[in-house]
């Protein structure tokens, strides 16, 4: 022990020095730090709490946002769908009123037409019968009587022999609606006798009447279905196919 | 041979001991290394265990080295 | 690492400094240096007497280097302790500089001794912190310039070494002629952890301290572990078996105590002279690298002795079926 250096008083001193080391140690040295370590983790774990209630409120806050915004969307959209439907009727109004509008106007102005076309074709009849018997008068030489000539003409023109039509002499029409076409408008009388005729002899209901230059004389009644060509055009057509 | 020669042989023979305990800690050493390749996860552990393991086993070498110190200074 | 590279520089000027100094004092560099001899210390176990000794009931008592190094090892760890307790005082929470460092130790070592000792952590954590920090701290003194090279010239027959002076006040040694030089050096400041009765001391208390702990947990139960009669009628070979390895435990708590003393005496000690044998060797440059080395086994020694003795005290707490006898190979 000697030789080692191991001395009861040396060992003794040591033993206290640790001791009081020991006292120093756990009272301020370790006590401390364990108590900042708890704090320290109490700390931390207060953040953490903290931070976890940060991002719930937040969480929170988006929801409560998304709803917002989802909600907003949703009136948005309900306010452009009344918008737009309301701006489709508007629309549909606007159209349906344009062309109830633009209908109106176009009938009205095809009566008009209508009605201007017969006039001046009405005025034509007179002076294209008079051309016509000056021509035949030099043609054929004051043959005819003047009276006698304006009714074969008109005749020729219109179809209408001494208040009969002729065409409908030997056909067999039936049908509700009667159409009476004309190469030139026919005068009053001649569309009344020409109604009463046509009416009387097929039954008809209602009698229109339509001018078409194209058949150049005659008349083309249309009854039901069926067409009776009493035109010049028609017979000439006739003609034309029974000398070929 | 005269008591000093004696002594030095002595301390000189004491410390083959310390073979073993070379040994013993490259055996320790390799198993941490291989441990802490397997899983690196748990490497501050290991390392905690491995020294104590080199402790102990160094302790063999230290007790070859206190004994070899007494042999030529002490007596 | 948050040095500026001024410092850098600093630093680097330093240490070549230094070196040009070494080679200028310890060698005949060029002829302009003084070639100091770098003498071989004598390696003495025992720690030399810097007075007179006292007669105490226990022995001789003397003031040793040892001593004084356990004395500046006290003050620092007391001067850590203010810092500590003030700066919590303070309400910091995060403590900076070397009582950080402190903290961070301390706070490992806490996590340790949590995961080893459960519910007895808050009565044998101290003692883990205490064993730690001294001997770090003790180990580390060796460290410091100066220490165990620097100390008092006693004349005595049968000294190692002759003496050169250099000023007044100033004496260098150098080797001995013959076998009986006229000189002792006693130095101021010997490394505490050198002295074997820091070391038995502190393994006589932590041996203590772990039977304190076995009983204040267990109570009169602990000591069936070592007088294991329990069974011994009831089964009458293993009983004696028990018995046999009971008083093995005993033994075991001797050599515990022998364990630990000279484990960390005789790291401490080998390492000490190892870097007097480096340094008379190289006597430049070549020690700080095993200083690099010294500071990373103190430190160890330190860590493995607070380790071990918190380990047997959480077993002693613990009770019968945890040991593995490692006591009684360590």
């Amino acid at each position: 022990m000697e030789a080692l250096g191991i001395n009861g008083s040396f060992l003794l001193v040591q033993i206290v020095n640790l001791i009081i080391v020991y006292v120093v140690v756990s009272k301020w040295i370790v006590g401390p730090i364990i108590s900042m370590l708890e704090k320290r983790r109490e700390t931390i774990a207060q953040g953490i709490e903290d931070a976890r209630v940060a991002s719930d409120a937040r969480a929170n806050a988006e929801k409560e946002a998304e709803k917002i915004v989802a909600e907003a969307q949703a009136k948005a959209s309900q306010v452009v769908r009344e918008a737009t439907e309301r701006a489709t009727a508007a629309a549909a109004d606007v159209k349906a009123a344009a062309a109830a509008e633009a209908s109106k106007a176009r009938e009205k102005a095809l009566a008009g037409v209508e009605e201007e076309r017969s006039r001046i074709l009405g005025d034509l009849r007179g002076q294209v019968a008079a051309l016509s018997i000056a021509a035949t008068q030099k043609l054929v030489g004051e043959a005819l009587d003047e009276k006698r000539q304006h009714t074969l003409i008109a005749e020729f023109f219109t179809g209408v022999k001494a208040g009969k039509i002729v065409v409908l002499e030997d056909a067999k029409l039936s049908g509700e609606d009667a159409e009476i076409t004309s190469a030139l408008p026919l005068t009053s009388s001649e569309q009344e006798s020409a109604k009463k005729e046509v009416l009387g002899k097929t039954g008809a209901q209602a009698v229109t009447f339509k001018v078409d230059p194209s058949i150049l004389g005659g008349l083309v009644i249309k009854v039901g279905d069926k067409v009776v060509d009493g035109s010049v055009s028609g017979k000439l057509d006739g003609l034309r196919s029974n000398l070929r | 041979m005269d008591a000093n020669a004696a002594k030095l042989i002595g301390a000189g023979l004491a410390m083959i001991g310390a073979i073993g305990a070379g040994a013993g800690i490259g055996i320790v050493a390799s198993g941490a290394v291989q441990a802490m390749g397997r899983n690196p996860d748990a490497t501050g552990t290991i390392q905690t265990n491995m020294i104590l393991g080199i402790a102990f086993a160094e302790a063999v070498a230290i007790y070859c080295l206190v004994v070899a110190l007494l042999i030529l200074f002490v007596f | 690492m948050t040095e500026t590279p001024k410092q850098k520089v600093w630093g680097r000027w330093v240490v070549l400094a230094a070196f040009v100094l070494g080679l200028f004092l310890f060698t005949g560099f060029f002829g302009i240096g003084l070639a100091i001899p770098v003498v071989m210390p004598a390696v003495v176990l025992p720690t030399e007497p810097l007075t007179a000794p006292i007669s105490t009931p226990f022995g001789e008592f003397f003031l040793s280097g040892t001593l004084v190094a356990l004395l500046f090892a006290d003050l620092v760890i007391i001067a850590i302790a203010i810092g500590i307790s003030s700066a919590v005082k303070k309400g910091k929470l995060i403590l900076t500089g070397i009582i950080g460092g402190v903290e961070a130790l301390l706070e490992m070592l806490h996590g340790m001794t949590e995961g080893t000792a459960g519910k007895w952590t808050k009565q044998i954590f101290p003692w883990f912190a205490t064993i730690t920090l001294i001997v770090m701290i003790a180990n580390w003194t060796e460290m410091l310039p100066g220490v165990e090279t620097i100390g008092k010239l006693v004349k005595e027959e049968g000294g190692h070494y002759a003496v050169q002076a250099v000023g007044p006040f100033l004496n260098v040694v150098e080797p001995a002629e013959g076998e009986h030089g006229g000189y002792h050096l006693f130095p101021y400041v010997r490394v505490v952890s050198t002295d074997l009765n820091f070391t038995v001391a502190l393994a006589l208390v932590a041996v203590v301290m772990i039977q304190y702990f076995g009983v204040k947990s267990q109570g009169a139960n602990y000591f069936s572990k070592f007088w294991a009669t329990g069974t011994l009628f009831s089964k009458p070979i293993f009983g004696v078996i028990d018995f046999g390895v009971g008083l093995l435990e005993i033994v075991s708590e001797f050599s515990k105590v022998l364990s630990f003393a000279f484990r960390l005496f005789g790291n401490i000690f080998a390492g000490s002279v190892l870097l007097f044998v480096i340094g008379s060797l190289v006597p430049v440059f070549a020690q700080s690298i095993f200083y690099l080395l010294e500071f990373f086994v103190g430190a160890i020694q330190a860590f493995v002795f607070g380790l071990l003795a918190m380990t047997f005290m959480a077993q002693a707490t613990q009770g019968h079926g945890g040991e593995h006898h490692e006591e009684a190979h360590a």
